[in-house]
């Protein structure tokens, strides 16, 4: 035991590794989250001493989370973080530890995971139980499938079947189920996909599970967005365009960690986290030096094109501006229009047409935010939020989402996720105008 | 060497070497992150960290996978390891050799480049789940796009020496270093080598978009072992960089296996900032580059260097 005691003492130095499920109103907490160095973000859950479930977490995540949980390695704990939602305590977490201020994520968690390697904190017992998704239904002599060679669905598991492939061979095509918490993708995102090889060939959408949520409530855990509030009152200009600079310097951190460049990322995420006018040049550089690298532009160039007519269901904002068609609902405020504004514009409709776009939205909007003076914006029902135009009744998110089924086939995976965050999703925001629309 | 040395402590030279470069890679890794994040700490913890990791590491549990091929799985991370080990001990600190005298240390590392492929794609299939597995058959299907760049610009080298051997390539180098006389060999046995050992940006079998690729299940002592292997890899790749085109044990002042030290880490300090700034490409767009640039360059490389020593 000796031994272990100095490992776990060595051990206490490093940060906390942390598997996190973002629950409804969460989003913008986690990237706070993001900047604290005591924290280690894992992308696996092999990897991960602590599960931190933060905000409102929907059964249907709640229930992934319960396998997440059960396939980290021991000594494991879980956390909880309600993020000043009334969220309800998560049932089905017997053990969580409880934290209840912004202040106090960093110090609980590192203490959490020493006091679990000292072994003065109980690592936890499995969630769910040991058994197979689904009974072995064979009927063959020897428990084979359906029919045939290769019928059936063994313990759950669909089995290959033939299709062809974009080469005109007929090749294996796999059914597999990617969500709702893999980490490059939007939290809440569910996919079922027919693959061969790493190509996609077939999308369907998996529930949302952020739909489960009650429509009295909705739109109230996240708290004060600016652009909510603008819908029906005037709201300062330079309060809704430093936000809107600060939502895509965010959005390109995690396409820098996705493109594996997180150091970048990092840098992103703190000029977003100390956003102000003054900072215009800052964030100048680092879209200089994601221009010079070039890689960027390799890693993006001519994935996920949308034009005109798939885009004709999506309501205006960067994704279709970045496909050149130049619609803003700010066009439409006298206030903007007094202060000179131009809609931007790209012709690609590429995902690097996209990163430019964000990029150059922001630049813009921090100019804007400076000149602002005392303007404030003109409440007319519609306005531009940074995914896109946003009403009372509908949000762009849930149109980009539903893009996917048409964008995918034919990418392989590392171009089908590329895409995926291109378009900049939030599972949350998509499910936010379900109630008030089915009312 | 070995036989001044005897089988053992040639062993134990080698084995400290493959973790004093995996802790060296990680230290520079985590110190030029700070730098390029702008996000300054104390020296000190950018010395400790690593180590903090690894003992977090070394406590967690190594769980399993459902029907995971468990030899391959506790097989891949030590190949991968032996193959630095193997591309390590070839490297000459001096004239008198290096712990292994291989007669044809150029052919040996191209034969070690060509087998990191097995390891990898082991360490993809054992798990026996999507994503590791799609990592597995991406280098696969990369591998030769890194193999023939490097086995051409290795040869290339050896064509001033006219020997295959390290130490005689090493004092071809007396005049004039191979990064001068083949301007071309040095970048493209780089980039080769940063797919080679699947460091980032060409870290396509263990990416972000994969969750990690095939360490997505890895976990506790598996997941310390495979990073420690390719840190331990992409050491061997800088260090018979430095043999090769930075002429080795040569230089004033120092004595010559501080010379083949310092030349290392800067290559490494080098391949790691490039893991730092540049952002992973396609992998369709990466075979297009391999194919149709670098692996040309490397062949109008092979034959200027011919001409040259036919003129």
């Amino acid at each position: 035991m000796g031994v272990r005691r100095w490992l776990a003492g060595l051990a206490a130095g490093a940060p906390a590794s942390v598997f996190v499920v973002p629950g409804r109103g969460a989003r913008e907490k986690v990237d706070e989250l993001r900047l604290d160095s005591r924290l280690h973000f894992t992308e696996s859950p092999r990897a991960t001493t602590i599960l931190l479930l933060i905000g409102e977490i929907p059964d249907a995540l709640a229930s992934a989370a319960r396998s997440i949980h059960d396939s980290m390695p021991r000594p494991r704990a879980t956390a909880c973080w309600r993020a000043g939602t009334s969220a309800p305590v998560p049932s089905g977490f017997p053990d969580a530890v409880m934290v209840d201020v912004r202040e106090e994520v960093g110090t609980v968690l590192t203490r959490l995971q020493s006091a679990l390697l000292r072994g003065d904190h109980a690592s936890e017992p499995d969630l769910l139980p040991d058994i197979d998704p689904a009974p072995w239904r064979g009927v063959g002599p020897h428990g084979q499938g359906g029919k045939g060679m290769t019928g059936g669905v063994p313990y759950g598991r669909a089995l290959a079947e033939r299709a062809h492939d974009r080469d005109g061979l007929e090749l294996d095509q796999l059914p597999v189920r990617i969500g709702p918490l893999f980490p490059p993708l939007p939290a809440g995102l569910v996919l079922d996909l027919k693959v061969q090889g790493d190509v996609v060939q077939e999308v369907s959408l998996g529930d949302n599970p952020f739909l489960s949520f009650d429509a009295a409530v909705v739109g109230t855990a996240a708290g004060p967005n600016p652009f909510e509030l603008a819908l029906s009152q005037p709201v300062p200009i330079s309060v809704l365009e430093l936000a809107r600079a600060r939502h895509h310097l965010v959005w390109l951190a995690g396409a820098l960690e996705l493109h594996g460049v997180a150091a970048l990322g990092y840098r992103a995420r703190r000029l977003a986290a100390e956003i102000a006018p003054e900072r215009a040049g800052a964030v100048r550089a680092l879209g200089r030096l994601l221009e010079g690298t070039r890689s960027l532009a390799w890693g993006t160039a001519g994935v996920g094109v949308t034009d005109g007519a798939s885009l004709a269901e999506v309501p205006p904002g960067p994704v279709s501006r970045a496909a050149g068609i130049a619609r803003d609902a700010r066009t439409s405020d006298p206030s903007y229009l007094s202060l000179g504004f131009e809609v931007l514009v790209q012709e690609e409709g590429d995902a690097r047409a996209r990163w430019r776009q964000r990029l150059s939205e922001a630049l813009q909007a921090l100019e804007l935010a400076g000149r602002a003076a005392a303007r404030w914006s003109t409440p007319s029902g519609r306005v531009e939020a940074p995914r896109g135009s946003l009403t009372a009744e509908s949000a762009p998110a849930a149109e980009l989402v539903a893009l996917i089924p048409a964008l995918l086939p034919g990418l392989d995976w590392g171009d089908a996720v590329t895409t995926i965050v291109s378009l900049d999703l939030d599972l949350e925001e998509a499910a936010s105008r379900h109630a008030a629309s089915a009312v | 060497m070995t036989a001044q040395l005897g089988l053992p402590a040639s062993l134990a030279l080698v084995g400290s070497a493959l973790v004093l470069g995996a802790y060296v890679v990680e230290v520079l890794d985590h110190a030029i992150g700070r730098v390029v994040s702008g996000h300054f700490e104390p020296v000190g913890r950018t010395l400790t960290i690593p180590i903090h990791r690894a003992a977090l590491l070394l406590l967690q549990q190594t769980t399993t996978t459902e029907r995971p091929d468990a030899p391959l799985w506790l097989i891949a991370p030590a190949f991968l390891a032996g193959l630095a080990a193997a591309g390590l001990a070839i490297v000459p600190l001096g004239p008198s050799g290096a712990l292994a005298n291989v007669e044809a240390g150029i052919v040996w590392f191209g034969a070690v480049g060509a087998l990191v492929m097995v390891a990898v794609y082991a360490h993809g299939w054992a798990p026996n789940s999507v994503m590791p597995l799609i990592g597995g058959y991406r280098f696969v299907a990369l591998a030769l796009s890194y193999e023939m760049p490097l086995a051409l610009v290795l040869i290339a080298a050896a064509l001033p020496a006219r020997a295959l051997a390290l130490p005689v390539i090493v004092a071809s180098q007396a005049d004039l270093w191979n990064v001068v006389r083949q301007p071309l060999g040095l970048p493209l046995y780089l980039i080769a080598g940063l797919g080679l050992a699947c460091r980032r940006p060409l870290d396509f079998a263990d990416s972000a978009d994969l969750a990690g690729g095939t360490l997505v299940e890895a976990s506790g002592v598996a997941r310390l072992a495979w990073s420690a292997a390719k840190s331990a890899m992409l050491v061997a790749v800088a260090a018979i960089g430095a043999t090769v085109f930075l002429g080795g044990w040569l230089g004033p002042w120092l004595p010559g296996p501080a010379w083949v030290v310092v030349k290392t880490l800067a290559l490494l300090a080098l391949l790691v900032t490039a893991g730092h700034l540049v952002a992973r490409p396609r992998l369709e767009r990466f075979v297009v580059i391999a194919w149709v640039g670098l692996i040309p360059l490397a062949l109008v490389n092979v034959f200027l260097s011919g001409l040259l020593l036919l003129l």
